[in-house]
């Protein structure tokens, strides 16, 4: 069998994937390839990268034994890959640092970027002042309202944030803004994209950026378990935590991989953002992959109570492993993901991310009572600051000052 | 026959409005009134959810479509009536490819077949197309040719070596309907494409007056103008008054063909 080493030249993963923009993009995305092929094989661009890693983002992240939360469940053994230490607190840090340096490499004077719960937006706006280029963050209006303290972070670190009003107001359309804003200025201006979604390279580009999360956990886990973990668990909205973390274990064929997406008020309702079981394959933002769409093909808007798997899409890789069944995907309600979010403060001393929560609530209820003497690693993506205020209002906990 | 390949060898006028916009109803009106000016070619937008390489103008004449519940069979059919009020005028689809793919490639070309001479599939480029063209190639309907200023001479020169029907040349890096309009940029880039092509090379992106047209045929080597967004423009000065439209929209078409 031959080993796991998608995409291939065109950016295709089986069948998903591809670059479907514009001509105007084309030539620049096609140079943004060579220079990223370029940059693997350079060795000061990937020290300049680890140090960085180590030096600025705190790296590597522990892989933490959530006692509690494994007798609760009374189950599987239970590590977080606890990404939410990371500086700016989640995952987005090691793509915006990645990204960046190149976009450094290639000339490029302008930053843009679009974001969803902010996090990846905070992380664009932290290597930005670190590097000193100007940095322009698209946000939907409706996530600008729930993500306050993240866009007050972004301000706080020189980004110019950019609402957005079109469709939803939220992820989608802010990538749409963006990809507008690239053709625009598209000599001068480099679009740092925070998920595995988007055009070749992007996929792949951002998921090697991200796989250091599964490179890191591969050896923390040896070294405590003397083996591999059974289970990876992941919450899945674009995608990219999840790719970081399943990445590096594709070859291993007895780690079993499941990604959590988030389905809002239910699978089966209008509300869910669960792409990969409520949608079908089609293009959106330059890719083909799952998307939710209607019978004429019009996106359809997502509903999550997480802004950052609030997107009707999903990374083309996962489609792909998610055909092949290398990989599976469930979905995961609103409510259940905010007991999840109150069960680990309470049990672990660790306030997640509302993403990461979806993660938890899948962990808590496929495992409960099942699987006992088996080892499961979770990416603990993000952590919960930012989402406070939003889980106050749905918790009915008033938290206005 | 294919009525692209009789395109006039200079001054050729291609108009684009959004199907279904406002509604189907006025809309079959509006696409009355600008095929009453017998221009050579009409490019229909299809409307799409996420136009991401559209500008505000066109972007919210979709999003009006879409509300008033607009499908592409429906689209399809009033391109299908139209036809017949005029053999002449060349006929083009502008859309995005998920709304191809997802009426499914093969019907949308069959139904199509002999009523449309070209489509503009704005998201696949040229290295994506293979089984798309070969699809259209065998039904006749030309895939037209976008070429951006930021298309190198290398790049033109595959892209429009089986270049067929005109060659749409985006005057600015930008969306459509933006940006200022550099007429020594554009002269230059176009003079070079015809160099590599016979097949008539088109500018569009951000003609919006009388006084753009006319600089574009004269101080350029392009044989023809598109124009989108000023059309709809218009609609919304009109302050969405659709009478009012169609006789601003009238004026402007009159002065544009020159």
């Amino acid at each position: 069998m031959n080993k796991y080493n998608e995409p291939n030249t065109l950016g295709r993963f089986g069948e998903y994937g591809g670059m479907y923009v514009s001509e105007t993009l084309m030539p620049l995305l096609l140079d943004l390839d060579t220079s990223y092929q370029k940059i693997q094989k350079d060795k000061k661009f990937q020290k300049e990268l680890s140090d960085l890693f180590k030096n600025y983002v705190g790296r590597p992240s522990s892989l933490h034994h959530a006692k509690n939360l494994s007798s609760y469940i009374n189950g599987p053994k239970v590590y977080f890959k606890r990404d939410e230490l990371n500086h700016t607190g989640a995952h987005k840090i090691n793509n915006c640092l990645g990204q960046i340096l190149l976009a450094k490499k290639m000339g490029k004077t302008r930053i843009i970027a679009e974001t969803g719960a902010g996090q990846h937006g905070v992380a664009t706006a932290t290597v930005c002042a670190l590097f000193g280029l100007p940095c322009n963050i698209y946000m939907g209006s409706k996530d600008i309202e729930r993500q306050k303290p993240n866009v007050f972070r972004m301000k706080l670190l020189g980004a110019n944030i950019i609402p957005v009003e079109s469709g939803s107001k939220s992820l989608k359309d802010a990538m749409n803004e963006a990809l507008r804003d690239w053709i625009k200025n598209v000599r001068d201006t480099f679009y740092i994209i925070g998920s595995t979604a988007g055009p070749h390279p992007y996929p792949k580009m951002v998921r090697d950026f991200q796989s250091v999360i599964g490179k890191e956990a591969r050896e923390q886990i040896l070294k405590v378990e003397k083996k591999l973990p059974d289970y990876l668990i992941a919450c899945v909205g674009g995608g990219s935590n999840a790719m970081g973390l399943f990445y590096p274990f594709l070859n291993d064929k007895n780690v079993k991989i499941i990604g959590v997406e988030a389905a809002g008020k239910g699978p089966k309702t209008n509300q869910t953002a669960a792409t990969m079981t409520s949608g079908t394959p089609g293009i959106l933002h330059g890719s083909y992959s799952y998307v939710l769409q209607d019978n004429d093909g019009q996106i359809k808007e997502a509903h999550s109570i997480s802004a950052g798997l609030d997107y009707p899409g999903v990374g083309p890789e996962h489609s792909y492993l998610k055909d092949i069944k290398r990989a599976q995907y469930f979905g995961v309600t609103d409510k259940e993901a905010l007991s999840a979010f109150q069960l680990c403060s309470k049990l672990e001393g660790i306030i997640p991310a509302l993403e990461p929560s979806h993660a938890l609530a899948y962990l808590i209820k496929a495992f409960k009572n099942k699987h006992k003497g088996k080892t499961v690693i979770l990416n603990l993506c993000g952590r919960g600051d930012k989402d406070l205020f939003t889980a106050a209002k749905a918790i009915g906990f008033d938290a206005d000052e | 026959m294919n009525r692209l390949d009789n395109l006039p060898s200079k001054k050729i006028l291609s108009l684009f409005m959004t199907c279904g916009f406002p509604n189907l109803t006025h809309s079959k009106k509006i696409f009355q009134e600008i095929l009453s000016h017998q221009p050579n070619i009409i490019e229909f937008g299809l409307p799409f959810s996420d136009p991401m390489a559209d500008g505000p103008i066109i972007q919210e004449s979709s999003k009006i479509a879409l509300k008033s519940k607009i499908t592409t069979k429906q689209s399809l059919n009033l391109i299908k009536q139209l036809r017949k009020d005029s053999n002449q005028t060349s006929f083009v689809i502008m859309c995005y490819l998920n709304t191809v793919q997802k009426y499914g490639i093969k019907k949308f070309i069959s139904d199509i077949k002999g009523i449309v001479d070209g489509i503009i599939l704005v998201d696949l480029p040229f290295e994506e197309e293979a089984e798309t063209k070969k699809l259209l190639d065998k039904s006749n309907v030309h895939l037209i040719k976008l070429i951006s200023p930021m298309t190198d001479k290398i790049r033109s020169k595959r892209l429009l070596k089986e270049a067929k029907g005109f060659i749409y040349y985006i005057s600015a890096t930008g969306i459509t309907g933006s940006n200022k309009l550099d007429y020594s940029e554009i002269s230059k880039n176009v003079s070079s494409l015809k160099k590599l092509t016979k097949t008539p090379v088109l500018v569009g992106f951000g003609i919006k007056s009388k006084k753009d047209a006319l600089a574009i045929s004269k101080k350029t080597n392009a044989d023809g103008i598109i124009i989108g967004s000023a059309l709809i423009q218009k609609y919304f000065d009109a302050k969405m008054n659709f009478n009012k439209y169609i006789i601003s929209l009238r004026k402007f078409i009159n002065e544009v063909k020159i």
